[in-house]
C-alpha cells in the first residue's frame, strides 16, 4: 500500500473506538476500520451496505459486494438489513469519502458544476447520503487535496451540519459528520465548521491546511503515530487488477 | 415418503425466457450486487431487440452500461451508477449528455425502500433518510409526510413495483425454486418487487436437493416465471462455489469504453450472438 494511503487509513483508523459498530464505504473507509479492527479496536464491527455484516476482510475491497467483503463475515444479510440498523440507530459510526467536502461538512457526489449541466457528472449517492443522516456520526476521509477540500461543494449529496443536525432522530441523536481525516490531519466540528484540531505525526498545521481555505485552531495536537510495524501489520494485499 | 414434484417444469431457452417476459417499455430491475451479475440474461435483452425500458437498480454494475449502450434503456432509476471499486460510467455520462438517457436518482436506501414498499404490496413507506440536500430536493417520487402516530417528520417513498426482475443465482430446481447464497445487496427485495421474475442459475438440480436445504432457498416456485441454466452466467461478476470475479475485465472496460467506437463494437458483437465474454 502506498505509505500515503496508509497515513490517511491509519489518521482514520485513530478516530475509530474498540466495540463499535461501523456502516463502512469503500476505499479508504473500509481499510481504515480495517486497520482499526487489528489495532486498537479488534472488537469493531463492520458492516457494509451489501448486507454483509460482522466482515473481517483480509484483502483490500473493491466494492460493498465484494468476495473480499463477504468472506470470512459472519453474517451475509441483504441491504434492507444493513440499512435497518442505520436508521433504527444502532450504528455508531459511518465512514465516508466523497468527491468534495466543505467545512460545514456537506459532502458532494453527484456532479462537478451544475446538476442540469455539469462539467462533471458523479457517480451518485450510493449509500453516503443515507449513512450521512442516519449513523450516530460521520467521519469523513478525505485526501488532502484543495480541488477537493473546498468553499462549498457544487451539490450536497450529504447533508453536513446545520442548526437541525444536532437532533434526535427516532429517540437516537445524529449528530452528522463531527470529523474528517486527511492523510495530514484531523479536523473536527467547532461551532458550524470543520477546524483542523490535529495533525500527522511530525507535522506542523500550516502543512495540514497548505492549500485550502479551511482554519485551524490556535493550537493544535498530534495525531498518534503509524504503530513501528504498520507496514507489515497492514499489509493487505491489493485485489488483482488494481491500480 | 416424500411428495411428488410440486409444478410444471419452468425450464426454458434464455431467449424464449427474455421474449415471454420482457415487452417494450417495461420497468426491470437488475438483481446481483458485486455478487451474481446477471451479464448473459442482460445479453439476451440486448438481442431480443426490445426496446424503451427503465432499468432500476440500487448500485449499478456495469451489466448496466451494456444495456444503455445497446440503446434499449430509456430511463434508469438509481442510487449509484459506475463500475464498481474502478470509477465513473464514460457509457451511461455519454448517454445522458448526448442521447437523452434519463436518470431518476435517490439513494440507495430510498430506492431499496420504494421496491420493499412494493414486496410488502403497500404504496409508500416512510422513512428517515431523505431529509435535506440537493439530492432530496431533485429525488423522485418523495413527499414529506408526518406519522400519524407521533408527528413527527418522515420522507415516504412510493412504491415501485418492477414489471421484470432479472435473478442469477447458484442452483434452482425445475419448479422454479431458487436458491442463492452469498452477497445479495437488493437482490431479494427487487425480485420480490416485481411481477415477472426471470432466472438464471449455474445449475438446475433436484427438487429434492433443494427440500433437503430449504435455508437457501430464495425465492419460491411460485414467484419465479422461468429459470434457465446458464453456466457462467454472472461472468465477469463472481458467484459463491463457482466462479471467481475477473477483475481485469472491469479494469479493460473502464479504459475500453471511453470509446464509444468500441463499446458500440461490443454490442454489435452480442448482437450477432458472441458472448458476452467477448472482451476479454
Amino acid at each position: 500500500m502506498v505509505v500515503t494511503d496508509l497515513q490517511l487509513a491509519w489518521n482514520a483508523a485513530t478516530q475509530l473506538h474498540d466495540g463499535e459498530r461501523v456502516f463502512v464505504g469503500i476505499g479508504a473507509p473500509a481499510i481504515a476500520a480495517m486497520i482499526a479492527r487489528r489495532s486498537h479496536a479488534p472488537c469493531i464491527s463492520m458492516l457494509f451496505e451489501s448486507g454483509v455484516d460482522c466482515a473481517d476482510p483480509q484483502r483490500v475491497p473493491a466494492s460493498t459486494g465484494s468476495h473480499e467483503v463477504a468472506s470470512g463475515a459472519a453474517l451475509h444479510g441483504s441491504m434492507l438489513d444493513a440499512f435497518s440498523q442505520l436508521q433504527s440507530g444502532r450504528i455508531d459510526v459511518g465512514v465516508l469519502s466523497a468527491a468534495q467536502v466543505d467545512p460545514a461538512g456537506n459532502l458532494n457526489s453527484t456532479v462537478i458544476g451544475s446538476y442540469e449541466q455539469p462539467r462533471v457528472r458523479l457517480p451518485g449517492s450510493g449509500g453516503a447520503h443515507d449513512i450521512a443522516a442516519l449513523a450516530r456520526r460521520v467521519l469523513v476521509v478525505m485526501p488532502h487535496d484543495p480541488r477537493r477540500l473546498v468553499d462549498q461543494v457544487d451539490f450536497v449529496t450529504c447533508r453536513g451540519w446545520d442548526a437541525a443536525r444536532l437532533r434526535r432522530v427516532g429517540g437516537v441523536l445524529r449528530r452528522g459528520p463531527v470529523a474528517m481525516t486527511t492523510e495530514r490531519g484531523l479536523f473536527t466540528l467547532q461551532g458550524a465548521e470543520l477546524t483542523l484540531s490535529a495533525v500527522t505525526a511530525g507535522g506542523s498545521a500550516s502543512w495540514a491546511l497548505e492549500g485550502l481555505s479551511w482554519v485551524g485552531e490556535s493550537e493544535v495536537r498530534e495525531l498518534p503515530p503509524l504503530p513501528s510495524d504498520a507496514h507489515t501489520r497492514f499489509d493487505f494485499d491489493a485485489p488483482e487488477g488494481s491500480r | 415418503m416424500t411428495a411428488g414434484p410440486s409444478g410444471s417444469s419452468k425450464v426454458v431457452p434464455l431467449r424464449d425466457a427474455v421474449t415471454s417476459a420482457l415487452g417494450p417499455g417495461d420497468t426491470v430491475f437488475l438483481g446481483g450486487f458485486g455478487h451474481c451479475i446477471p451479464f448473459a440474461a442482460a445479453s439476451e435483452i440486448i438481442r431480443s431487440g426490445v426496446s424503451g425500458l427503465t432499468v432500476c437498480k440500487t448500485g449499478a454494475d456495469i451489466v448496466l452500461d451494456l444495456l444503455v449502450a445497446a440503446g434499449v434503456v430509456d430511463e434508469i432509476i438509481v442510487g449509484w451508477f459506475g463500475n464498481p471499486g474502478i470509477g465513473s460510467s464514460h457509457v451511461i455520462r455519454r448517454a445522458m449528455e448526448d442521447d437523452g438517457l434519463r436518470l431518476s436518482e435517490s439513494t440507495n436506501f430510498g430506492l431499496l425502500l420504494r421496491l420493499h414498499a412494493a414486496e410488502l404490496g403497500v404504496p409508500y413507506l416512510p422513512t428517515r433518510t431523505l431529509v435535506g440536500s440537493d439530492l432530496r430536493d431533485r429525488a423522485h417520487h418523495v413527499v414529506q409526510v408526518n406519522c400519524p402516530f407521533t408527528d413527527e417528520e418522515l420522507s415516504a417513498v412510493a412504491a415501485l413495483v418492477p414489471d421484470v426482475a432479472i435473478v442469477h443465482a447458484q442452483r434452482a430446481d425445475a419448479t422454479g425454486n431458487v436458491q442463492m447464497w452469498g452477497v445479495v445487496g437488493d437482490t431479494l427485495t427487487g425480485a420480490r418487487a416485481a411481477t415477472r421474475v426471470l432466472c438464471t442459475v449455474e445449475e438446475i438440480v433436484p427438487e429434492s436437493r433443494v427440500r433437503s436445504a430449504p435455508e437457501l432457498t430464495a425465492l419460491p416456485a411460485h414467484r419465479v416465471d422461468t429459470v434457465t441454466a446458464v453456466p457462467g452466467g454472472a461472468r465477469p461478476s463472481y458467484v459463491d462455489g463457482h466462479y471467481e470475479r475477473d477483475a481485469g475485465a472491469y479494469e479493460l472496460f473502464q479504459a475500453g469504453s471511453r470509446d464509444a467506437s468500441w463499446v458500440a463494437d461490443l454490442v454489435a458483437g452480442i448482437r450477432e450472438g458472441q458472448e458476452v465474454t467477448r472482451w476479454w
